[in-house]
This record gives structure tokens, C-alpha cells and sequence, in this order.
């Protein structure tokens, strides 16, 4: 493998992790707090996806300016927030949080099979390609190769701002602060005032959102098809696995660790692209079955 | 203040406590006393909406079990788990701030909620920015106290905050609910504690909960063995 080759397969590897880590780090939250694995998530990127990519091919066909294209990424992330996650927790999830985990496995893997079959219906199975913000941006040139600005620059800034917003916004705000006790202790946050249904919704709302900003920003760089859903939910659950469950600075180095071993493997051993992220989550919870990062959960009585 | 009348209580649909009265009177302390498994964290965490009731429980004349589970804190009740039950992520204050945060106060009762909470245990104040998952386990029945102190204007209820103490810590602490005592005369208190001796000092009254029933007792006579 040529230096050449080596800078591809990171720049790869680095600009795909920024697309995972933006649907695990809402898994991870949604299952810090909720203590759901949510397969729907997957549903919640492919859906960003196609409404930036549909509603971009309208508007800039129609003349629209192409700055829009980063406006419209944050109304696709809001409305899959909004409009498809908070009625999905409110109405279903809700019902089935004292449940057993194989029965809300089953109930967000129906809620998955249903948005399938939604965007089937509203967008038909032909591919969607929007690429205004990734041409609009152009190419740099690092190490002799030649590489888009928007996934090599935008990506990981964006994964990085995300990483630092969600961060301060746990910490420093009150909404966020209600997040973290309800994760630690339910009981006791309910016992001090904390209306826990609220803060389920939130969160819910907040990982359905980031979900859908991946998909947004991830359709500006791939085809929008189906069962790109599909193809994510399972990586990032991977990625969540490896890095511990409810860790959310160790989602961003497991998306990273498993961005770099399909983009090399890619290069390297392409037979088995597919087979590398799960081999690195295996080799890892091998070792530690908690997770790189994740800690051993001391039940409460 | 504080009135339940033929509770059941059930936990995880495990019944607990079978047709509990009693009866509590504004800014008394009581003792509420029992040997191990007796029901008295059971107890205190009906009132906080934290378990499956069947009966009425009244505070302040209002029907408490028609109050939403995390609207009950805002009628002005703090409660200092068994446990302690800290927030490790945040500090000792955000800790002690929180239930008045949640409840919306402005800067200025979070300041007079901080100042109660100070007043009464000054030692709070040099742990005030370490993390409260790194103070001792005496220090962490000082903040959850502190916590409870935020909000429980009209009553404070402690579960067992006498377990576990050193005897140098136990008196310190002693000492703090009689400073608060001074200081809120009109705030109803109810401990539990499984040996009675401790409180005697200070509690007008003991309840006493045995076989799933709440009767009145002595608080010198009784000798429960824990
Ligand atoms: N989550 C639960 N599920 C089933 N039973 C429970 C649960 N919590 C408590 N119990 C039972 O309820 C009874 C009363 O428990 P509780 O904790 O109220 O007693 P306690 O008087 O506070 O005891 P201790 O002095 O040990 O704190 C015990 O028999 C206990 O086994
Ligand atoms: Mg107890």
C-alpha cells in the first residue's frame, strides 16, 4: 500500500465515521436514558436522507441558491426529531418501557419494518442523488490526493461540533442535566421533581434528530436508496457495542475505530469490508464485554 | 400534615404494607421505627409517589395519590434516600440545587435554598464544587441532605441517616437536625431508624411499623433489635 493509497483509506475511513458516529451517539443516548435498543434509528437516517435529498433536487432544479443545502439538512434533522420521533415515543414507546428487552427489541424492529415500507411509498425504490453542498464545496489536495472538502473538512467538523454541543449541552443546561440524572438514577430524579415521561421524550426526540441530521448530511456524498437504513442500524449498533452502551465520547472513537478498519479493508482485503466492523466488535467485547469504554452496571434495588 | 388512611402498599407488585394508618402533625418530629424489612423506606417512598398505592395518603388536606409522582417534591417535601443517591455526574451543589432548579424557583429562592442548606451544614460549602461522586459516605448523607433541605419547606423526610456514620460524624449530624429544628420550627420531620436510642433526643414521637402495621410506640421503651 502506497503513502498515497494509506491517506485515501483514512481520509475514507475518517469522513465515514463522522456519518456513523452521528447515528450511534443518538442510539447510545436513547439507550442511556430510555434502556431501549432502538432498531428504528436506522429508519430515522434513511428518512434524513430522503427528505434532503428530495426536497434539495426540488428546490435547486427550481433555481434556489445552494447554501440552502445546509438549512435544509437541520429542517430534515428537525422534522425526523419532531414530527416521526416524538409521536413514535409518546404513543408506542411509552406503552412498553416496563416490558422485557426482547419484546421492545421486537416493537422498534416493527417500527423499522413500517418506515420501510413508508419510504417505499413515498419515495419508490429509484435511487435520489443530491450532491449541491459536496460539489458546491469542491476538493482539497492533502498529502498529493485529491479529496472533497465536504467529507474530508465538513464531515468531521460537524461530528466534532456535535461530539462538543451534545457535551456542554448534558452539562451545562438544565434540560440536559435532567437527561443525566434520569440516566443515572430514575428513581431518585422523579423522587426530586424530575418528570421522567419528559425527559424520555427529549431524549428520544434529540437521538431521532441527530440520526436524521446523518442521514441529511450523509445523502449529499452516496445515492439515497433503500435499505440504507438497514445497512447503518447494524453498523451502529457495532459501534455502540464496541465503545460500551450509554457512552458517548467512546461512540466517537469506536465510529472512528470501525470507519478506519472498513476504509483499509476496502484497500487492503475487500473480501472482507463488510466483515470488519463486526470482527472489531467482536475482537472487543472478546476482551471486554462491557465495551471499550463502558462500565459494569451495579444494579439498583 | 401527613396522613395515610388504610394504605396498602405494593412494590413490583409484591403487596408490602397492609391497611397502614397514621397520622402526623404539623412541625412534629417523629421517629419512624422498625427492624430491618420492616416497610419504613417503603414508607416514606409512598409519599413520594415511588410505589403502587391503594388508600388515601393526605398532606396538607390534598389527596396526595391523585399528585403526579414528580409534581409531590414542589408541594415543599425533600427526601434523603437511604442510600444517599447522589448525582455522581454533577457537583455537591448542582446536587443540592437540583429539586429547586426542577421546580422552577427563581435566583433568588435557589439562593435562599442554598443558604438554608449552608446555614445548616457549613461543611457543604468547601465540598460545594467536588464531584459528588467523590465524597465519603458520611459527606454524601450531608449533601443528601442538603438536597432535601433545597426544597422541603413543609416537610423533610430521612431514611436511615444515622447508618453507616462514625459516632463523631452521627453527633455532627445529630447536631445539624437540631440546628435545623432551631431554625424552621414550623418543618414537619420523620426519621427512620431501626434502633430509637438515637433519636430520643430529639424526636417528639415515635411510629412504630411491625408485621405490615403502623402503631404508636415510646421512644425510650422500645428496644427494636436491628
Ligand atoms: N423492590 C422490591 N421488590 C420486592 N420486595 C421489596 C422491594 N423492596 C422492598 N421489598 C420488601 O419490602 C419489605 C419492606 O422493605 P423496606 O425497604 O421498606 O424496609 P425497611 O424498614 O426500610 O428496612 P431496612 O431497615 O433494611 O432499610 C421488605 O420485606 C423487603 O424485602
Ligand atoms: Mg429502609
Amino acid at each position: 500500500m502506497n503513502a498515497q493509497l494509506f491517506a485515501l483509506a483514512v481520509f475514507d475511513g475518517v469522513a465515514y465515521a463522522a456519518l456513523v458516529f452521528m447515528v450511534a451517539v443518538g442510539l447510545t443516548l436513547i439507550f442511556g436514558v430510555l434502556r431501549i435498543l432502538n432498531v428504528a434509528h436506522g429508519s430515522f437516517y434513511a428518512i434524513g436522507a430522503y427528505l434532503t435529498a428530495s426536497i434539495g433536487g426540488a428546490i435547486f432544479a427550481a433555481g434556489y441558491a445552494p447554501w440552502l443545502a445546509l438549512p435544509l439538512m437541520f429542517l430534515a434533522a428537525a422534522i425526523v426529531g419532531i414530527v416521526l420521533g416524538g409521536p413514535i415515543e409518546r404513543l408506542l414507546l411509552r406503552r412498553i418501557y416496563a416490558k422485557e428487552d426482547a419484546l421492545q427489541l421486537l416493537v422498534t424492529f416493527a417500527v423499522f419494518m413500517i418506515l420501510e415500507d413508508v419510504q417505499r411509498l413515498i419515495w419508490g425504490t429509484q435511487p435520489y442523488f443530491e450532491a449541491t453542498a459536496l460539489q458546491q464545496l469542491g476538493n482539497i489536495e492533502v498529502f498529493g490526493v485529491f479529496y472533497t472538502t465536504y467529507q474530508l473538512v465538513v464531515l468531521p467538523l460537524v461530528a466534532i461540533t456535535v461530539l462538543i454541543s451534545l457535551r456542554l449541552f448534558l452539562r451545562k443546561t438544565l434540560s440536559g442535566k435532567l437527561i443525566l440524572a434520569v440516566t443515572e438514577d430514575r428513581e431518585t430524579a422523579t423522587a426530586i421533581g424530575i418528570d421522567a415521561d419528559k425527559v424520555y421524550l427529549l431524549t428520544f426526540v434529540v437521538g431521532a434528530a441527530l440520526a436524521g441530521f446523518g442521514g441529511a448530511l450523509a445523502s449529499a456524498t452516496t445515492s439515497v436508496v433503500p435499505g440504507m437504513g438497514a445497512d447503518m442500524i447494524v453498523l451502529s449498533f457495532a459501534v455502540v457495542a464496541t465503545a460500551g452502551l450509554g457512552q458517548i465520547e467512546g461512540a466517537a472513537i469506536a465510529a472512528l475505530l470501525i470507519g478506519l478498519g472498513r476504509s483499509f479493508a476496502v484497500y487492503l482485503m475487500p473480501e472482507l469490508q463488510v466483515l470488519i466492523p463486526y470482527l472489531i466488535m467482536l475482537l472487543v467485547l472478546l476482551v471486554r464485554p462491557e465495551g471499550l469504554f463502558g462500565v459494569v452496571r451495579t444494579r439498583k434495588i | 400534615m401527613l396522613s395515610f388512611d388504610q394504605v396498602d402498599v405494593a412494590i413490583a407488585g409484591v403487596q408490602i404494607l397492609r391497611q397502614i394508618s397514621f397520622s402526623i402533625e404539623p412541625a412534629e418530629t417523629v421517629a419512624l421505627i422498625g427492624r430491618n424489612g420492616a416497610g419504613k423506606t417503603t414508607t416514606l417512598k409512598s409519599v413520594m409517589g415511588l410505589t403502587q398505592v391503594r388508600g388515601t395518603i393526605r398532606f396538607d388536606g390534598k389527596d396526595l395519590t391523585a399528585v403526579a409522582p414528580a409534581k409531590r417534591p414542589r408541594l415543599g417535601i425533600g427526601y434523603a434516600p437511604e442510600d444517599r443517591r447522589l448525582f455522581s455526574a454533577f457537583s455537591v451543589e448542582e446536587n443540592i440545587l437540583m429539586p429547586g432548579q426542577v421546580a422552577g424557583y427563581s435566583d433568588a429562592q435557589l439562593q435562599a435554598g442554598l443558604d438554608r442548606a449552608y446555614d445548616i451544614l457549613p461543611e457543604l460549602k468547601a465540598l460545594a464544587r467536588r464531584p459528588a461522586g467523590m465524597v465519603s459516605g458520611g459527606q454524601g448523607k450531608m449533601v443528601a441532605l442538603g438536597r432535601a433541605l433545597m426544597i422541603g419547606s413543609r416537610l423533610i423526610m430521612l431514611d436511615e441517616p444515622f447508618q453507616g456514620l462514625a459516632p463523631a460524624l452521627a453527633s455532627r449530624y445529630a447536631e445539624a437536625l437540631r440546628a435545623l429544628r432551631d431554625r424552621d420550627r414550623e418543618v414537619t420531620l420523620i426519621i427512620t431508624e431501626s434502633n430509637p436510642g438515637l433519636l430520643r433526643r430529639f424526636a417528639d414521637r415515635a411510629l412504630v411499623i411491625e408485621r405490615g402495621e403502623v402503631r404508636e410506640g415510646e421512644l425510650d421503651a422500645e428496644k427494636v433489635d436491628a
